[in-house]
């Protein structure tokens, strides 16, 4: 069969499976949001308790009936999925507002991070890797290793609250937001693009930290499988260069378990992180989606799991793509 | 001995050193030679009247600088044609202020509604600033007849809303017949507007400034429920008034009901009746017309910054005829951690906080004064006890055997003299409080004497020993813990939600007090939902709570009443009992019934009776020791007060109880910057 037929039929298939596979993520998600004990009005009522105030059973039983959490769990499934085949995702009881507009209001700031994130990862993994690699057991591949031991084993929330001291210390600047105080609701202006400049960063090399090390680690693997193979000796003995040689074939090959993760970042752009935004009151949708489960939030959480769920299977589609446009061994087995 | 607390501890030491680091390096923005003594109380009063800005000077009235100019405009009428006949004359603590500057609070969210509610308390009457009575506020003033079964409330003329519509008895009785009696918005009325027979009391407009109440029965409580009507919980059960002409569009007695389901379907509504409640709540809909001294500016409780700006309209003045707020706006500034927004208010970026901030972070704080250019104070609460153990005294009909032993009164006395309560106040209260059993403080007219609030709080081990050994708990096993009378391992379970305080600790060192004389107890920390949903289905043995509802046993939800719900564990399933007429759940005892009675009389009672009645039911509160205090009279409840140092007129110590909205209850709109 020819190759592309091939992919064409692949990715069709994928997507036939996508409502399929939605449809019994909606039930889990539904299901799973709802098995704590307790139900949003119960957290609610927890949570009012906990300032100070408190309601009596009538008005929780109007609130109940008002929000429809008195009737059975799949009527309350039925309603909320008639909603998103409707196109609407529905509407958060915690937010008291629609949760399209709640999660676009945070799109744009979470995805920006997202990109900001990945190109600072890639940007420094891949050459860290190469040169740990080429130069293996030289004092720069220790001095990476070290570094990189401590960036997979130190938890990022750690990273965050140590940084947003330094931060505040020596440069005097408080480091949670994405904004000061006087950007934070302004329209969109050339300074508030600054403000948000000069904020993004630390957000996007603590997030980055962890996922630098992990992917220079896998880099320099890749790299040491591949460069001990008789084609590079072979390469080399043709007196190629050691430079070109090594990144145009090696490096190459190393790059395809790589490339295979690239799908994952399509659902991370979108929700975000959960515990390092909430510590570093990030308006993006993470914590958002931390506040909505623990308050039981199910339509909300829904939401943004079912669209998380969605480019998941996409960021997948997109990967197996990426792979067979860039290695031509997996193009060729379809055949 | 105390393992766990030394843990915590380590941790808060640790987050105390990281605070200090951080508050040491803020920049500090109060210049060091600032005078920050505070003008003493009896300010010249003339000197301070000369601050605010000079316009209009024809009129009686003036008005901040921001709205003297929009009136120069054209965009606003005058002062004196926005304010009532007769506007309410708002006493000042300090002095006459300056207007202007931002009040800068963090909040914590769309939940956090009631952050706003507390600081604006828009309610017809308040709570005075001590929380002691009820004062005027929306309005001017009312009477009883002489056996409290009718009520009359007249209204101020020529009083506006934001939008500078009138204010009469109309948005009153809009509210009693399209909110209270639309059976689709409320499906059950509010409670305080039932009478006994179940029917509900009438409100009929006398005239455009009076309205008349009338319930079946006397009705004693009919004011400081009043005083609670200000859209608290976002809930349209705590409304007595609402901007008729307004919300007349999203009613379907006013308007086409087809088209009204549509709108609501259109902004994203399942109904109408959805929409109503959201958009009769001026923190989720700035357009809602109010009649706070701060208006929503467009933004909601569930935006990043929340920010009020004044009411133009506000009906206000101070003793000088200054039209209040003296502050321009009030800022709401949203932290996803409340840890955030305790950093935030040591490093001085918080003008007035006590909401959210913690106690543990005292001394933080305190030393962090100068630098973050704030003061501390403290602000108790109404007495009670910070950490009380609740005894469930329904537990028998689940385990027979343990049950009975909490329902045993001598049991209870053994194991609260077994409680060291000076560790408990020295390790978890930080050296604050006093020990003391849950009743309102000394200087409460509920007071029910000294030999009450310090009954069974002397530590003394032996005593509680021999008092286990006289009730049969003689019996110990291979541990050396005592054995339940049939022989079997007695193993108490304490559960505890860390909610406000330290209160996993508490509940630890009285399980080793408890270990001492020979009961094995111990320690469950719960995720509060489960928690609560445990203490409905009779399953928890004892929790440890805070007794907060010792200023108000005869109105709301106090803990010292088996119907309360929420309440605490007392009983529930005599609460079953209760709700459901005896055909379910389990009668309680005479002792618990007599709690019932006393409540019942005082609702129907004046005030002096009540009071009686008060100091009864705490007396016969303490006797019987359902509840063991341990420390109390700690701000440990939003009484932590980070104060500007330049913020002037909040008071040096002030009631406070979310019955009273506090700060609500210390007038916000009379405080100023001193600037």
């Amino acid at each position: 069969m020819d190759p592309g037929v091939f992919m064409a039929r692949y990715i069709a298939q994928r997507l036939l499976l996508l409502p399929l596979l939605l449809f019994i993520f909606s039930i889990f998600a539904f299901v799973i949001i709802q098995a704590p004990p307790g139900d949003f009005l119960t957290a609610y009522i927890a949570e009012l308790s906990a300032s100070g105030s408190s309601m009596d059973q009538a008005q929780i039983e109007a609130l109940r009936r008002l929000y429809g959490l008195d009737q059975p769990l799949h009527i309350q499934y039925l309603r909320w999925v008639g909603r998103i085949l409707r196109g609407d995702l529905g509407f958060s009881l915690d937010w008291q507002r629609p949760n399209a507009e709640l999660i676009s209001e945070r799109l744009l700031l979470t995805v920006l991070l997202g990109l900001f994130t990945f190109t600072f990862t890639w940007a420094l993994a891949i050459p860290i890797g190469i040169l740990s690699a080429t130069r293996q057991y030289s004092f720069l591949d220790y001095f990476f290793t070290v570094f990189n031991y401590i960036g997979v084993a130190t938890p990022t929330f750690m990273t965050a609250l140590v940084l947003m001291w330094l931060a505040f210390k020596y440069l005097g600047i408080s480091v949670t937001g994405l904004f000061s105080a006087e950007y934070v609701d302004a329209p969109w202006s050339w300074g508030r693009v600054v403000d948000l400049l000069k904020h993004i960063w630390l957000p996007a090399v603590i997030l980055g930290m962890d996922g630098t090390a992990r992917l220079a680690r896998v880099m320099r693997a890749n790299l040491l499988d591949e460069l001990h193979k008789p084609y590079v000796e072979m390469a080399r003995a043709k007196g190629l260069s050691e430079w070109r040689l090594v990144l145009k074939y090696p490096v190459r090959l190393a790059l395809n378990p790589l490339v295979s993760t690239i799908g994952w970042y399509l659902p991370l752009l979108f929700s975000g992180s959960v515990i390092v935004a909430t510590v570093l009151n990030l308006p993006t949708i993470g914590p958002m989606l931390l506040r909505a489960l623990t308050n039981q939030d199910m339509f909300l959480a829904g939401a943004i799991v079912l669209i998380y769920c969605a480019l998941a299977i996409l960021g997948t589609l997109i990967s197996d793509i990426l792979l067979a446009w860039l290695d031509p061994r997996i193009r060729m087995e379809g055949s | 001995m105390y393992r766990h607390l030394l843990r915590t501890r380590f941790w808060w030491i640790g987050l105390t050193v990281l605070a200090l680091l951080i508050g040491a390096c803020a920049p500090s923005p109060a210049p060091e030679g600032q005078e920050a003594a505070p003008p003493a109380a009896e300010a010249p009063a003339e000197e301070a009247a000369a601050a605010p800005a000079e316009p209009a000077p024809t009129g009686r009235y003036r008005e901040a600088p921001m709205l003297a100019e929009m009136v120069a405009r054209g965009e606003l009428p005058p002062v004196d044609e926005r304010l009532p006949e007769e506007p309410l004359v708002q006493e000042v603590v300090e002095g006459v202020g300056k207007y202007g500057g931002v009040l800068r609070r963090g909040f914590l969210g769309p939940s956090d509604h009631n952050n706003y509610t507390r600081v604006v308390y828009d309610a017809l009457v308040r709570f005075s600033p001590d929380g002691a009575e009820v004062i005027p506020h929306i309005a001017k003033g009312w009477d009883s007849n002489e056996d409290f079964t009718v009520w009359t409330l007249y209204l101020r003329q020529g009083m506006k809303w934001s939008d500078g519509a009138p204010f009469t008895a109309d948005d009153i009785l809009f509210w009693y017949n399209d909110i209270l009696l639309n059976e689709e918005l409320s499906p059950t009325p509010a409670l305080w507007m039932v009478n006994q027979d179940g029917s509900v009391a009438t409100v009929e407009k006398v005239d455009d400034y009076t309205v008349r109440w009338t319930f079946k029965q006397p009705n004693t409580a009919f004011l400081l429920e009043l005083a609670n009507k200000d859209g608290a919980d976002k809930s349209i059960h705590n409304l007595a008034f609402a901007p008729a002409h307004y919300m007349k569009q999203f009613h379907p007695n006013y308007v086409d009901r087809e088209a009204l389901e549509a709108k609501a379907q259109e902004e994203g509504f399942d109904t109408w009746t959805e929409m109503f409640a959201v958009k009769v709540m001026p923190h989720l809909n700035p357009e809602r017309p109010s009649t706070a001294a701060w208006v929503p500016d467009g933004s909601t409780v569930s935006d990043q910054v929340f920010v009020l700006k004044r009411n133009p309209y506000y009906f206000a003045v101070d003793p000088q005829g200054n039209q209040l707020p003296y502050i321009d706006e009030v800022r709401f500034t949203f932290f996803a951690d409340k840890e955030a927004l305790n950093l935030a208010a040591v490093a001085g970026e918080l003008d007035f906080q006590a909401r959210h901030i913690n106690m543990s972070n005292y001394p933080v704080l305190v030393e962090n004064q100068d630098k973050g250019g704030y003061r501390v104070l403290t602000w108790p609460t109404f007495g009670g006890s910070d950490a009380v153990l609740m005894f469930n005294q329904t537990y028998v009909a689940k385990d027979p055997a343990v049950g009975e032993l909490l329902r045993n009164r001598d049991f209870r006395v053994a194991l609260s003299y077994a409680i060291d309560r000076e560790a408990i106040r020295e390790l978890a209260f930080l050296g604050l409080g006093e020990p003391r059993q849950p009743v309102p403080a000394p200087n409460h007219p509920y007071y029910p004497g000294d030999e009450w609030a310090y009954k069974y709080t002397e530590y003394d081990p032996d005593r509680a020993n021999q008092m286990l050994d006289a009730i049969g708990l003689t019996e110990r096993d291979d541990e050396g813990f005592r054995t339940l009378p049939n022989g079997e391992r007695l193993d108490l379970e304490i559960s505890v939600v860390p909610a406000f305080a330290n209160w996993s600790d508490v509940a630890q060192i009285v399980v080793e007090n408890w270990a001492d004389v020979g009961i094995r107890a111990q320690v469950e920390i719960r995720e509060r939902a489960l928690h609560f949903q445990l203490r409905d289905t009779n399953d928890l043995m004892i929790e440890v709570w805070n007794e907060d509802t010792t200023g108000f046993p005869f109105s709301g939800q106090p803990k010292m009443d088996p119907r309360s719900n929420p309440g605490l564990t007392f009983g529930p399933l005599y609460r079953k009992w209760y709700e459901t007429n005896g055909t379910e759940g389990m009668e309680p005892p005479p002792e618990v019934k007599r709690l019932v009675e006393i409540i019942d009389e005082a609702k129907l009672s004046g005030r002096e009776r009540q009071i009686e009645l008060a100091q009864e039911l705490f007396r016969h509160w303490v006797d019987n020791l359902w509840e063991i205090g341990t420390v109390g009279l700690t701000p440990m409840i939003q009484g932590v007060v980070v104060v500007n140092q330049d913020l002037r007129n909040v008071p040096e110590t002030a009631g406070n109880d979310w019955p009273l909205r506090t700060p609500g209850n210390t007038r916000p709109e009379q405080y100023y910057f001193e600037r």
